[in-house]
């Protein structure tokens, strides 16, 4: 008895979902950070899976890794994306002492 | 119906061998925390000039058991505004992945728990997870000194992370495999990794002293400063859960030390009699830990400051110089040896008699400030 | 024989994954959610292992449990999570979410099922030669942009923190 590649599909699209809706609902600015670090790491779910799955296939290699080589590409981004994104906090954190974004609304027109 | 070894079911073998593992490991951890608080007392007290513990048993060698029977037996203590969950968790986090790293250790021909391909990639991953536990220790606590502590720790530890990965990709590059056991295989001779690539060497074995939290680099619990550090509201078995998760760290990087520069469990008679593979590298393992102990009882504490300093204006640097030297050296030569072990010696003692000199100027400055002081002083003074 | 250890472990980490990541979305306590995310990534880490990708889990754990949720948990100390009672989940935007995610997510939730083929487990070596065959010759130039990209990171969070010295 094997899991099927759907089922791990179906947790990447579910994970992805649950940290976009705790973008869209969450006003705390730390929060939004980790939601969004939680649907880049359901893309990589779904990257690696169907990595494997084209690997099986046959075509060409059969140890193909290209899709776990966006993976690693991801992890750059995530480390990137949290490191400027707690400076910016951080940065509006001084001007005005509060994480809820909400509150931080200086640049509206 | 499929037989295992000695004739049991495999079903029931791969969950005993399984139990069978781990209680070796922690049997292990355990003796080896106990026997590294006996050598580091002694050891210190003889290098102070003291006796140390001799009342309990022959040449004090029971105190440690009576300590730990101590904190075993002591009530068990938390104050009532910490974070109950997280206060509780925090030592398990930090053990559990110092116990896990034992997997992949080669203690001796065949006997190494799981020959895997990224096993040294496992073991810096799983000495990366060790910051969670102390944060969390910190934060849990609800106390100011607690949580600097906790910070200073995770500052610390992340990066002097970079350097120790820095100087384990250097040894990757020239041995060409991320398995501990391939690493002990390349270096039977006496023609050891450390002899080709001392600055490698030096370069973890700072690193090694920060992970740990070890002297000179012990800032998270710098008494002085911080009470105990993440340290001071644990008490009882607690407390001593991360104390003996510190004595396996250390063993752990000592283990790593001697697979990857010292040839690991090869030596003298191992090719006749294998056990004697284990005793090598218990020897080797152990000669770290005394040195770490050395280290401990001889330099002075580190300011905050200067050990980021250190960390990021040399060591890291020099670290990026010796791969790419390394991986041009080696696809540039046919055999890398000499002129790979010319470039890291000339490394070595650059940082060696750099240093000082460094440290001159700062000195020269202290001076010139001491005096301007003094100066200043006598004016003040004067009637 | 132990043919059931496969779905039984995937059982336990999506259930982690999912369980964590909603209590992430879910919970007030800050350090729970920055804990909880954490047992995501382990989760998450976990599922790569029972793909065959052990070095992928292994950086899975090494970035994200040792790096990104000890970024995190800095931020939140540095910043004053005030308690006060700010709508937690009703405001303006969640009819929005609302509707995105029932309108989005549940078809595609349902569509991912339609994949129904088997992934057998690998053969021998891991996909560490593999991986690093690609990284190294197919994708080498994106991945000194890659670094490229890091290093720019690192520079630009050190200006945004700093404080001018006067």
């Amino acid at each position: 008895m094997t899991v099927p590649l759907g089922a791990f599909i179906a947790v990447s699209a579910v994970l992805f979902f649950l940290g976009a809706a705790g973008v869209l609902i969450r006003r705390n600015a730390v929060v939004i950070l980790m939601c969004v670090e939680l649907m880049l790491n359901a893309s990589n779910l779904a990257l690696v899976a169907f990595s494997r799955r084209a690997g099986q296939l046959g075509a060409g290699n059969p140890l193909d890794q290209r899709g776990s080589v966006f993976v690693v590409f991801v992890f750059v981004i995530a480390a990137a994306e949290v490191a400027v994104g707690l400076a910016i906090i951080l940065a509006a954190y001084r001007n005005r002492p509060t994480v809820n974004v909400d509150e931080i609304h200086e640049m509206k027109g | 119906m499929p037989m295992g070894p000695f004739g049991i079911d495999p079903v029931i073998w791969a969950v005993l061998r399984l139990v069978i593992a781990v209680g070796l490991a922690v049997f292990l951890v355990l003796n080896g925390a106990l026997a590294q608080i006996f050598l580091e007392r002694k050891i210190q007290a003889v290098m102070q000039d003291r006796i140390g513990p001799y009342h309990t048993g022959p040449f004090g060698l029971l105190q440690t058991f009576a300590d730990a029977i101590k904190l075993i037996g002591k009530e068990d203590i938390r104050a009532r505004l910490t974070d109950a969950p997280f206060f509780l968790a925090a030592p398990a986090i930090v053990f559990s992945p110092m116990l896990a790293s034992f997997v992949v250790l080669p203690f001796g021909p065949d006997f190494v728990g799981a020959n895997l391909n990224v096993g040294l990639l496992y073991l810096t991953t799983l000495g990366s997870m060790t910051v969670l536990g102390i944060v969390i220790a910190g934060w849990a606590s609800n106390n100011k000194y607690s949580l600097m502590g906790g910070l200073r720790s995770a500052g610390q530890l992340i990066s002097y992370e970079v350097p120790q990965i820095l100087a384990l990709v250097t040894v990757v590059l020239y041995v060409g495999s991320l398995s501990m056991v391939d690493i002990t295989n390349s270096q039977p001779g006496p023609l050891v990794n450390v002899l080709i690539l001392p600055m490698a060497f030096v370069t973890y074995l700072i690193a090694a002293l920060a992970e740990t939290n070890r002297n000179p680099f012990d800032l998270p619990e710098a008494e002085s400063e911080l009470v105990a550090g993440f340290l001071t509201e644990y008490s009882g078995m607690r407390w001593g859960v991360f104390f003996v998760a510190e004595y396996g760290e250390v063993t752990v990087v000592s283990a790593i030390m001697a697979t990857l520069w010292f040839g690991g469990w090869h030596g003298p008679g191992v090719d006749a009699l294998p056990i004697l593979g284990v005793l090598w590298f218990t020897l080797k393992t152990y000669m770290f830990v005394l040195l770490f102990m050395w280290i401990r009882a001889t330099l002075p504490r580190l300011r905050i400051d200067q050990l980021m300093g250190f960390c990021w204006k040399v060591l890291i640097p020099l670290a990026l110089v010796n791969i790419m030297a390394t991986a041009v050296l080696i696809l540039a030569f046919a055999d890398p040896r000499l002129p790979l072990a010319i470039v890291n010696w000339i490394l070595v003692a650059a940082l060696v008699f750099g240093l000082p000199f460094t440290q001159r100027r700062r000195l020269l400055r202290f001076r010139a400030r001491t005096k301007e002081h003094v100066a200043m002083r006598d004016v003040r003074l004067a009637p | 024989m132990f043919d059931f250890l496969e779905p039984f472990f995937f059982a336990v980490f999506s259930l982690g994954i999912i369980g964590a990541g909603v209590c992430v979305v879910m919970l007030r306590r800050i350090t729970a959610q920055a804990l909880l995310m954490a047992l995501t990534f382990a989760s998450m880490a976990g599922m790569f292992l029972l793909l065959g990708a052990e070095t992928i889990a292994l950086f899975q754990v090494l970035i994200y449990v040792g790096a990104i949720t000890i970024l995190i948990l800095f931020g939140v100390m540095f910043t004053k999570q005030d308690d006060r009672g700010y709508a937690l989940f009703f405001q303006k935007q969640t009819p929005w979410a609302a509707a995105f995610t029932l309108v989005i997510a549940v078809p595609v939730v349902f569509l991912a099922f339609s994949f129904k083929d088997a992934i057998t487990p690998s053969g021998k070596g891991g996909d560490l030669i593999p991986l690093a065959g690609s990284l190294f010759t197919d994708y080498a130039f994106p991945f000194e942009i890659a670094s490229v990209l890091l290093l720019a990171a690192l520079v630009g969070a050190i200006v945004l923190v700093k404080r001018d010295e006067q």
